[in-house]
């Protein structure tokens, strides 16, 4: 099926009444929802074993998008996922407009169009059991946090979410593009003691987050345990006083991290 | 020897994080020095040196982030703010100390016909963009990118508390790059009000840079074509580097100028000084706190300035200044080390020519902290009137031990 254009396509709903025009925060947050946490299935894939088998059954690309918006293709392959932003898929799924991508992430029922591989309906039914695997860590539950090992899995996925929600600050929030702006390039390794490690690359404004160590980061950031790191992510540490009290160190070129976390802290405007 | 240590200070932090946001707010935090390492609570000063609530006591080359010009406690200072506060702090009214301020900064700086007095830098460069706007009724602001003007909306580092209508008639241009400049001028035509300037760029996490040869002049004469208010920020470096004003030692002359750090020596004023044809504009600026008319701090303005001139405090300075960024050149190399010293000897920067992330300066400024030496390692330095030579050469001993640690850290060049 020839796709229609995005942007005639959204416009002409917004037009007829069908949809409202899409707002700056709407697109921040699709554009979260798509690139910094559905891209976490990959890392899924490593952390949780019922994630892994599924994986590993699964062949199949599947595309995300909204017209004249973000899009993202999930390529499951191999017992891995990988997340992609061009390309083709087996399977299409559209969301008219950026605020239905965000009701359904927020959990409202939201049904996208399928625009391509309607038949695939098996995989479709193992995105779904991935994805809620995923939010079960992303919004766990007091029992489930009272689980060590859960706990740090729960902040890394967190924590990686986070950071990879500041691009869209950086790149569409009026705001975010100031600091963008003038950031300085380097790297950013986060190493929360007894667990995980996450890195950040920036490179002339542009934010790409990994899981895992680097070697000689521009800048490090020492989060005292899981504990902490947990209201970390949540937003919950005042980050200059825990420097000054040395439950979070800062080394290294102070002046990147001072400009990447005034993008960090927004990102609870928009995830919660 | 015994290694500072800095349990009462953090012991202070943690109670300060419970009733304070941050525990100590803005570039005073922990966070912008080497947290665990420096000090974070101040105790008494005398001098050159201060104590913190440990006991320990420094070499100090911070000076209060600038207003310690002559050193800490000066005698002939103190006396006049004494002398001051008997008479009474704060009235309904200035007191005939603002008049003679005013016209002592007068005749001091010849570029400068009025002044208009506030507390802090902050106060005077929004006072300066705002005058610019009255006089040429226009919107935008030009700055160099990484400078600093102030902790006020208009140019407040981060976003938090900003909206974009704060900052959006403000645009940055290059360092030394008059085209950048230009640029902006030829694209907003019409549109510019001021250009504000520090005399040279000395940004925070960088080196210091000086104005290239005609950088500063063809500003002045891009302002003179354009119709464009041209105004030294001169809070930092101004009365270190000439007393006439540091527009003199760099050979321009501004519209406005912005003084404030080593006005008074450790006191709150600050001052926004003008040329004749900006005083009208001036005053329709409603210009007013609480505080801005307060008598002791520009008795002890009235002083320092004095002692300034009287002790030709600028060149004993300057020799100190010189001396203090040769000897860590060459300790630094006795080391196997290359180090950068940049800015004027009277506001001198250190960093590791081999390294862009500060941590060997970290490493360094922790360590020379611990000795008893106070040197930031991520903003620029100040030279106070109280340095001798002994402590140079103090300094440069302790510099010795700590180069030879961060030598053996990291290697040698």
């Amino acid at each position: 099926m020839k796709r229609l254009p995005g942007k005639i396509f959204s416009t002409a709903l917004v037009k007829a009444g069908v949809v409202e025009a899409t707002t700056e925060r709407d697109l921040i947050r699709a554009h979260m929802h798509l690139h910094a946490v559905l891209p976490r299935l990959a890392d899924l894939a490593r952390l949780d074993d019922e994630a892994r088998t599924i994986i590993s059954g699964m062949n199949v690309a599947i595309e995300f998008f909204v017209p004249g918006g973000p899009k993202v293709v999930l390529h499951f392959k191999n017992s891995s996922v990988q997340a992609v932003r061009t390309g083709k898929a087996d399977v299409c799924l559209m969301f008219p407009t950026c605020k239905l991508l965000n009701d359904m992430f927020d959990g409202k029922k939201v049904t996208p169009i399928p625009i391509k591989g309607v038949h695939r309906m098996g995989d479709l039914k193992k995105l779904t059991r991935l994805t809620d695997i995923l939010t079960r860590y992303l919004k766990p539950s007091k029992s489930e946090m009272a689980d060590k090992e859960f706990r740090a899995k729960h902040v890394e996925l967190s924590l990686l979410v986070g950071l990879a929600a500041t691009e869209a600050i950086a790149t569409i929030e009026a705001k975010g593009r100031r600091v963008a702006s003038h950031m300085p390039s380097g790297s950013i390794l986060y190493h929360v003691k007894g667990g995980p490690k996450a890195h950040v690359i920036v490179e002339n404004g542009k934010i790409e987050v990994f899981p895992g160590d680097f070697k000689d980061p521009t800048t490090t950031i020492e989060i005292r345990d899981v504990d902490l790191a947990v209201d970390l992510v949540k937003g919950e540490v005042d980050t200059f006083a825990a420097n000054g009290s040395g439950d979070i160190k800062a080394s290294g070129g102070l002046s990147l991290a001072d400009e990447y976390n005034a993008l960090f802290d927004r990102v609870g405007l928009y995830l919660s | 020897m015994k290694l500072n240590s800095f349990d009462k200070s953090k012991e202070l932090f943690l109670r300060a994080t419970k009733v304070i946001p941050s525990g100590i707010s803005g570039n005073k935090n922990p966070a912008f020095a080497v947290p665990g390492s420096f000090p974070y609570f101040a105790e008494s000063g005398e001098g050159c040196r201060y104590k913190d609530v440990d006991g320990n006591e420094y070499i100090d080359y911070l000076a209060g982030y600038g207003p310690i010009v002559l050193g800490y406690n000066d005698p002939v200072v103190e006396a006049a703010a004494d002398a001051q506060r008997k008479l009474g702090a704060a009235f309904n009214h200035p007191t005939p100390r603002a008049v003679e301020l005013a016209e002592k900064l007068v005749g001091l700086v010849p570029a400068i016909d009025w002044c208009a007095f506030g507390k802090n830098g902050s106060d005077v460069t929004a006072y300066a963009i705002q005058t610019a706007r009255e006089h040429t009724q226009r919107r935008k602001i030009l700055m160099a990118k990484g400078a600093y003007h102030g902790s006020q909306s208009w140019c407040r580092h981060g976003l938090g508390g900003l909206i974009e209508s704060d900052y959006e008639h403000v645009l940055t241009f290059t360092w030394n790059d008059a085209d950048s400049v230009m640029d902006l001028v030829k694209k907003y035509d019409g549109d510019v009000a001021g250009i504000i300037i520090t005399p040279y760029h000395h940004p925070a996490f960088a080196d210091q840079e000086m104005p290239a040869p005609g950088f500063l002049q063809t500003l002045r004469k891009i302002c003179d074509d354009h119709q464009i208010v041209f105004i030294l920020d001169d809070v930092r470096a101004g009365f270190r580097l000439d007393m006439a004003g540091s527009h003199e030692y760099f050979g321009f002359k501004p519209d406005l100028t912005c003084y404030c750090k080593a006005m008074a020596n450790g006191y709150a004023v600050s001052a926004c000084c003008g040329s004749q044809p900006f005083k009208n504009a001036a005053s329709r600026v409603f210009f007013t706190g609480t505080y801005y008319t307060s008598a002791v701090e520009q008795a002890a303005s009235l002083a320092c300035l004095d002692e300034l001139v009287k002790s030709n405090a600028i060149e004993h300075m300057m020799k100190m200044g010189t001396m203090l960024m040769d000897g860590l050149k060459k300790t630094a190399a006795d080391n196997g080390l290359e180090v950068r010293l940049t800015g004027p000897p009277t506001l001198p920067f250190m960093t590791f020519a081999s390294e862009k992330n500060f941590r060997r300066s970290q490493l360094f400024s922790g360590e020379a902290a611990k000795r008893g030496v106070l040197l930031h390692p991520h903003h620029n330095w100040f030279i106070m009137r109280a340095h001798k030579e002994a402590d140079i050469q103090r300094t440069l001993e302790v510099a010795d031990a700590c180069f030879a640690i961060v030598s053996k850290e990291f290697g040698k060049d």
